[in-house]
């Protein structure tokens, strides 16, 4: 029978198995947000579908860094010309189509010392592969974040043939299953998918020792969130027009 | 200890304890998804930033239950039924007709039910449309971070008819560095209770002696004749 305490004792597995395998990959990911925060550079996230939630955990939040910029799905309507039937044609969906990120990408301000984090369990569609690839091309560190499982059992959907973490200058595995679910049925789909959670903790984990090491450094001003007005908002005013 | 570690370690400390918490509250609430699908009703999920992530949690979900609906801000916006500005401006929470609006952008149903995510609960245009769904008859559920709700005075729960604790600590932090709070847990535990809710869901169908019309991940190949064979008898009302 599964129930709620099934998936629970899953989870709790996999956070194990998460950190345990992905530990260093955490630490070489803080220790790049550190230096890219360090020389004034900003975090870039890009994820479409689902993983948009890694973005949205780790932002405008009390202990949050505000070097965070959301690289948002909806900005290819609002700001860059996409008509909103096409954006939301069901039968040539978006975010698998190649070709069209480069739009998103321009619509933002961008420095050499900006780093880019891209974030898709299958890392098989067409907007997140050139996300990732534009980024690399202009220079800028990758961090991908992914499902091992998943990506290595599908075909990519991008003409190049390359899957996202090929693109990563770092590669955390989310240590997901193929498919996202967890939970075997008796019918053809398992069910309760764990990419959501696993890219929660592995953000925040990584914010964390980002905020310990900047502490470590005496780095000036703190860029974290602490909940009183004037210092947030003097904090936010530092990366004015860029998060 | 390494701080990642320690992260990690707060979370699977506060899955026990939410769960002890919950467990029965879970089932309910499961029962009460259950029934209204049974009915041919749709679950209506309504948040907006970090209260959205329960419900991506549960809408359109790689093995999660089909008949669920996100009711967003975002998509309102793009529809042209809300100012980008009123959104930022928290503007938007202040503006009951938004409410009139919703059935501009989506197809609700007299049979669906609706599930309303506010962390202090507080938010009035929220707490009016719970008020006003649960006059019409709608079975709502609220999902607050109880004690935040109860230090703030929040007023969603006066209008459902049971709710979910987002188990945060009254700021929401989780970890503290030389005096420095940092990190947050209730999305996260927030997700993991969503997750939880598709199992007891799953199990509601099972018991009826029904096939759970579960979802697959859109990226895995065949997926999508498989998940529009779900979402299909319901047009417009789901996705």
């Amino acid at each position: 029978m599964i129930e709620a305490k099934t998936f629970k004792e899953e989870i709790l597995n996999l956070l194990d198995v998460l950190y345990d395998s992905q530990k260093d990959n955490l630490e070489a990911v803080a220790v790049a947000f550190k230096e890219c925060i360090e020389k004034g550079g900003v975090i870039h996230v890009f994820g479409s579908g689902h993983s948009v939630g890694l973005g949205i955990d780790i932002k405008d939040r009390v202990g949050s860094l505000v070097p965070i910029h959301i690289m948002d799905m909806s900005d290819f309507v609002t700001k860059g010309g996409v008509p909103l039937e096409e954006f939301m044609d069901r039968k040539n969906i978006f975010e698998r189509r190649p070709n069209v990120a480069g739009k998103l990408y321009e619509l933002y301000e961008t420095k050499p010392e900006d780093i880019f984090v891209v974030i898709s369990n299958s890392g098989i569609n067409g907007i997140v592969i050139d996300i990732a690839s534009i980024a690399k091309n202009n220079g800028h560190k990758v961090v991908i974040i992914t499902s091992m499982k998943h990506t290595l059992a599908e075909e990519p959907r991008h003409p190049s043939g390359k899957k996202l973490y090929e693109f990563g200058d770092i590669v955390i595995d989310n240590c997901g299953p193929h498919g996202d679910a967890l939970i075997p049925t008796d019918g053809v789909a398992k069910v309760c998918s764990v990419s959501s959670i696993c890219n929660n903790c592995i953000a925040q984990s990584v914010a964390a020792r980002t905020i310990e090491m900047l502490i470590e450094d005496n780095y000036e001003p703190l860029p974290v969130l602490n909940g009183d007005e004037d210092h947030d908002s003097k904090i936010k005013e530092l990366y004015k027009g860029r998060i | 200890m390494d701080i990642k570690k320690q992260y990690f370690d707060a979370v699977k400390k506060r899955i026990e304890e939410a769960y002890d918490l919950q467990a029965e509250k879970l089932k309910t609430v499961a029962s009460m998804f259950g029934e209204c699908m049974e009915n041919g009703g749709v679950v209506q999920l309504v948040g907006y930033k970090h209260d959205e992530e329960f419900v991506n949690e549960l809408n359109y979900r790689a093995g999660g239950i089909a008949p669920y609906h996100a009711i967003k801000l975002k998509d309102m916006m793009l529809k042209g039924l809300i100012k980008a500005e009123d959104i930022e401006s928290g503007k938007v929470f202040e503006d009951y007709s938004l409410i009139d609006k919703i059935p501009q952008a989506y197809q609700l149903d007299s049979r669906d039910m609706y599930v309303i995510v506010d962390f202090y609960g507080n938010k009035p245009l929220f707490v009016e449309l719970a008020k006003r769904m649960k006059e019409e008859g709608h079975k709502v559920i609220g999902v607050v971070n109880k004690k935040t709700y109860d230090e703030k005075g929040g007023t969603l729960l006066d209008y459902c008819d049971e709710y979910l604790d987002m188990c945060g600590d009254t700021k929401d932090v989780a970890l503290d560095i030389d005096g420095i709070k940092v990190d947050q847990l209730s999305s996260t535990i927030t997700n993991i209770t969503a997750q939880e809710l598709t199992a007891e869901v799953y199990s509601y169908y099972v018991s009826r002696g029904k096939e759970a019309p579960v979802l697959l991940s859109a990226n895995i190949k065949g997926a999508d004749i498989h998940n529009n064979s779900l979402t299909d008898p319901y047009e417009r009302r789901v996705r």
